[in-house]
């Protein structure tokens, strides 16, 4: 079933179903087409600014050959999609489309924030319940919702102009302006994607990380990582934290 | 978080609850005796799960898998029977059930209710692992009859004889799919009324209704695909009396996950289940009183 359902073989299955009037093959189509309509629909909920440049009939085609190569592995959907932007990025037809895998990649993040566990924002007032010996040694927890996307293109204001479907604004994107550093958080009102320098983003990438506080901020390429830090706590950007060891 | 409490569910007319209709539910209050939702719908966190977490308040919900994958020979994943205890701890529903299918094989799943072939060998691996989940979970299962397209060679077990004897060595309930009773029946030729005759009575603990499509295949022959897409058929809503009449009043469900319709669609098919089943009380009244 499995050669059958993924890769369109339905030799070695087609050998053990009763044929009853109707071929095997066509009875096995059935199963085949639920397959891929389900996998498709679930990649155009987790990438719909995807979906919408590349076009219906290309996207289609795209995530059926996607799905060929990595079927899901795990029941839960939401979950479902992961290297879908690598696939892109390594995909020919799409391969005129540059900025395609940075919006993929975006959307994943997005996506990921949507669906992630609830939890509490780490309270501020335990950190500064702390001596100042172990406030060094904090390894801080990033919130499930929260995850950081760089893309070469302006992949945020790509995803916004089409989810948005303004053409204005897509039309003004400068591809040429570089690449961009973004922080994607789902909030209470819904997700988040804001831009930061690259400084500021290595900073946060290595404080989610759980890189002891004293190191992330000794080794930062930013001059504002207390500015930066005090932005995450207080957007509840962490869930929790605990103490590195003393060396 | 405080508990929201166990609300059993009623021998009445519910409607599957799908994204598309959480506002308007949640707005609305539809006059719907219970709601069922897909297990795997919340399992993350966020808007989708505060919504039903308000929404559940007021209604007896029922959480109904299509992941678990019961007849895997592989066995089940642990991380998904993990999540499935969960989102059960959370939810509280007043029923759980899952289908007598399988979809993962090799640690792939294939996104959909594959047929077993019905043999010793299978029935032996899903009553094992119903037996699993039910102590995992410290509750009862309802198992669901599939819609099925084809079958096995090597199969010997009728499946209506495979799902007794599921029920009755795991304790487990029958959720009868009268839907997919039908479309089994036409695809493979079976007398959808022996189907119904064969199951346990007593075991049945509760039923769903949906609409199902007929598909034409090159050759001339008709499929019928349980495409959940359209309202109830006419000969299923004929063959749900039939259910009734023989099990007693069973908690319903209209489901619609295609082409999903306006809310109003879906509690019209509500209203027509509840009006089956209070037909089917009063016909019981009366057989009791002559």
């Amino acid at each position: 079933m499995l050669r059958s359902v993924v890769a369109r073989d339905d030799a070695k299955a087609g050998a053990h179903v009763v044929a009853d009037g109707i071929e095997p093959a066509a009875r096995l189509g059935i199963y085949r087409n639920t397959f891929a309509s389900v996998l498709t629909n679930a990649l155009r909920l987790s990438y719909p600014a995807v979906h919408r440049l590349v076009a219906a009939e290309c996207f289609e085609g795209t995530a059926r050959l996607f799905m060929e190569e990595q079927p899901p592995q795990c029941a839960n959907l939401d979950e479902y999609g992961t290297g879908f932007a690598e696939f892109l990025a390594r995909f020919p037809p799409v391969a005129a489309l540059a900025y395609l895998p940075g919006v993929a990649r975006l959307e994943w993040a997005v996506n990921r924030a949507l669906h992630a566990e609830d939890a509490e924002p780490l309270n501020v007032a335990r950190l500064a319940a702390l001596t100042e010996d172990e406030q060094a040694r904090v390894r801080l927890a990033p919130h499930p919702g929260v995850g950081l996307v760089r893309a070469d293109y302006p992949a945020d204001a790509i995803w916004r102009a089409v989810l948005d479907e303004d053409d204005a604004a897509l039309a003004s994107i400068d591809l040429a302006s570089g690449p961009v550093w973004l922080l994607v958080h789902r909030a209470e009102t819904g997700v988040e994607v804001s831009r930061f320098t690259e400084g500021a983003w290595w900073f946060s990438a290595a404080l989610f990380a759980g890189r002891p506080l004293h190191e992330a901020v000794a080794e930062a390429r930013c001059t504002d990582s207390h500015a930066v830090l005090a932005e995450h706590l207080a957007a509840g950007r962490f869930a929790g934290f605990s103490l590195a060891e003393t060396s | 978080m405080p508990k929201i409490g166990h609300h059993p569910i009623p021998a009445k007319a519910g409607i599957g609850l799908r994204f598309p209709h959480h506002q308007a539910v949640a707005d609305t209050r539809p006059a719907v005796a219970w709601l069922e939702v897909h297990t795997e719908n919340y399992m993350g966190g966020g808007t989708p799960l505060r919504c039903l977490e308000a929404i559940r308040r007021d209604y007896p919900l029922s959480l109904h898998g299509v992941g678990l994958s019961l007849g895997s020979a592989e066995g089940l994943d642990v991380a998904h029977v993990e999540r499935v205890r969960r989102t059960v701890d959370r939810l509280e529903p007043g029923l759980v059930s899952e289908h007598l299918s399988w979809s993962v094989v090799g640690g792939t799943y294939l996104a959909d209710l594959l047929p077993l072939p019905m043999t010793e060998e299978a029935l032996a691996i899903v009553c094992r692992q119903v037996d699993q989940m039910q102590a995992y979970l410290k509750r009862r299962l309802l198992i669901e009859n599939p819609s099925t397209y084809l079958r096995f060679r090597h199969s010997t077990i009728p499946e209506w004889e495979f799902l007794a004897r599921v029920a009755g060595r795991t304790g487990c309930g029958i959720l009868c799919d009268v839907n997919n009773i039908y479309v089994s029946a036409c695809n493979h030729g079976w007398d959808a009324s022996a189907y119904l005759a064969a199951l346990p009575p007593s075991a049945i603990g509760e039923i769903h209704l949906a609409g199902h499509a007929v598909r034409k295949l090159e050759d001339g022959h008709i499929l019928r695909i349980d495409d959940h897409g359209s309202r109830v058929a006419p000969e299923v809503w004929k063959l749900y009396a039939e259910a009734l009449a023989r099990f007693g009043p069973v908690p319903t469900l209209v489901e619609w996950d295609t082409d999903v319709p306006p809310l109003e669609v879906l509690i019209d098919e509500a209203a027509r289940a509840a009006a089956v089943l209070d037909e089917a009380d009063r016909e019981r009244a009366c057989a009791i009183a002559a």
